[in-house]
């Protein structure tokens, strides 16, 4: 039950920054729905549509790429994976030792301090017409990424 | 391979004991690499950030190897009822996290935690099962697992308990002489039975030498002799029986025997019987009046009291209705004690006939009293009056042919 309440607690940023950014009550109502699919069926695509339509929705909406909104669902919506990631193997009544969450907790903080370090990146990438140099290294490092997952799977 | 097949071989691979793949894994991979693609080729910033924890959740965590396992150091034996603790050994290879179904619930500790203490609880005599410590191994950020595996089940037989259970005097039996009943032949005991003249053959040790002084005669002191008697328990396992008329014909679930149904009584009271008539020296039968494969010869010692124990057991998980019962091969002479609710006319005879065959027989009363009539229907109070004026109407009849009966047990 813990995980489950962990899940919600991880949801409830997203689906505030999502309500404060949209004008009406959809994205809120969906986020709710997919929560509740995620709390129930950890194991399913709940997360997966969750994190999704979430990214989705503040990339085309309106503001600055690196807003405060982008900045609090980065570590909430990895915070959804993990959560429901755990959920799903850990069955509704167990007894979770805290000792048992340290490894997950210490690789979470590793992940986000890259995460804002790339996003820290981003903030001083030159925009505009002329980022030619900035796109071909993107791609360098898109290829050099894919390629290592590839190599994992 | 037909579909069927595949289809089989795919769900087996996603589950069992070894490694595999979750759906997280799967969403941290096509969905962390499809926004950091989708971010970069339509210039969103935002899908890129938010794709890149999850990718990166993948590249620091790896798919674990070894063979992670639960093990249990064993429960002594002959530790009886009551609270038994152990240790359960988590080695978890490269595992992260263990979820251990421990009898206290579901446990989720680090893989490489030290012994974990189980602690089991044994509440009712008979066979069952400790422990089964269903486990699953969870690699990093739960992205493969081992398992769920369904562990190995540690079952043990408790005993029946041995209560201490005052034995009374018996009619000896002079085929055995080992046990405290004063036999009518002469022995080596220390009680008198007489002072006579010396025979030949008489041993010089047994000369009373105080009455031959007096007498003038050679005289010796004659002593009885100590004999064991014989019992034989006589088990009705037909029917288990409580004092709640309304669950008699339901079964019931979770232990062997109904707890203090008449069953239970009876097995506790042979073990208990059978304890305190071997310690005394007597030879102790055990017959299942409607399973005669299973009975006991008569014996003496304490892997004797084992193998009744152990019988018992045997007796009740074999319990169930018989149409016919049977005192066959009764030792010559023995006491024969029925263990028995007494609900039907059949038992009564055997024991009247036990009785005229020359057995002293003694009916112990396994029903509990008093019966619970059953409260769902008008006819419940009646139909429990009848059954226990039928009772007791049999148990008189008994005793008035001879047979001793004991009204509660």
């Amino acid at each position: 039950m813990l995980m489950r309440l962990a899940i919600v607690l991880a949801a409830l940023p997203v689906a505030l920054v999502l309500h404060l950014e949209s004008e009406s009550i959809a994205p809120l109502l969906v986020v709710t729905a997919l929560t509740v699919v995620t709390v129930l069926m950890p194991g399913s695509a709940g997360a997966a549509l969750l994190i999704g339509y979430a990214a989705l929705a503040m990339a085309f909406g309106d503001g600055h790429p690196l807003r405060l909104g982008v900045l609090v669902l980065i570590p909430a919506l990895h915070l959804v994976h993990v959560t429901a990631a755990l959920a799903a193997v850990v069955p509704v009544k167990t007894k979770i030792e805290p000792a048992a969450l340290k490894a997950p907790a210490r690789r979470f903080a590793i992940v986000q301090a890259i995460a804002f370090v790339v996003a820290a990146f981003a903030a001083v990438l030159p925009s505009g017409p002329n980022t030619g140099l900035a796109e071909v290294l993107g791609l360098g490092a898109l290829t050099v990424v894919i390629g290592v997952v590839a190599l994992r799977i | 391979m037909s579909r069927a097949d595949k289809l089989r071989e795919a769900f087996a691979q996603s589950h069992g004991a070894h490694w595999h793949p979750t759906d997280a894994y799967s969403r941290a991979v096509w969905l962390g690499v499809g926004l950091v693609v989708c971010g970069m080729f339509l210039h969103q910033v935002e899908l890129v950030l938010f794709g890149v924890p999850l990718v990166l959740s993948v590249l620091l965590t790896h798919k674990p190897r070894g063979v992670p396992k639960v093990s249990v150091k064993p429960v002594p034996r002959g530790a009886g009822a009551g609270v038994v603790h152990t240790v359960a050994h988590l080695d978890g290879a490269d595992a992260e996290i263990a979820v251990v179904r421990l009898p206290g619930g579901m446990r989720a500790v680090p893989a490489h935690s030290p012994d974990l203490p189980v602690r089991i609880r044994r509440d009712a005599w008979g066979p069952g099962v400790d422990l089964r410590l269903d486990h699953l191994f969870a690699g990093p950020d739960g992205m493969h697992v081992y398992g769920p595996v369904v562990g190995a089940e540690h079952v043990r037989t408790i005993l029946p308990p041995v209560e201490h259970h005052p034995s009374g005097p018996l009619p000896p039996r002079p085929a055995g002489l080992v046990g405290i009943h004063r036999s009518p032949r002469v022995g080596d005991s220390t009680e008198l039975r007489d002072i006579r003249a010396f025979q030949p053959g008489d041993r010089l040790r047994r000369i009373d030498w105080r009455v031959t002084t007096r007498t003038g005669t050679v005289h010796v002191r004659e002593r009885h002799a100590e004999a064991d008697a014989e019992v034989v328990l006589a088990l009705d396992t037909r029917s288990d029986v409580g004092t709640d008329v309304a669950q008699w014909s339901s079964p019931h679930h979770g232990a062997t025997t109904r707890p203090d149904g008449s069953l239970d009584r009876a097995v506790r009271r042979a073990a208990s019987m059978a304890a305190g008539y071997l310690r005394q020296g007597d030879r102790v039968g055990l017959v299942d009046l409607s399973r005669p494969q299973l009975n006991v010869r008569p014996g003496v010692g304490r892997r004797h009291l084992m193998r009744i124990r152990t019988q018992l057991v045997v007796c009740v998980q074999a319990a169930g209705w018989s149409s016919r019962v049977a005192l066959r091969k009764l030792p010559h002479g023995c006491v024969v004690v029925l263990l028995s609710p007494f609900l039907d006319d059949e038992i009564a005879e055997l024991a009247v006939q036990t009785r005229k065959n020359g057995h002293v027989v003694l009916a112990v009363n396994t029903l509990p009293l008093p019966l619970r009539p059953d409260a769902d229907t008008p006819w419940g109070e009646v139909a429990a009056e009848m059954i226990a004026a039928e009772h007791r109407l049999r148990l008189r009849r008994m005793a008035e042919h001879g047979v001793a009966v004991t009204r509660e047990c």
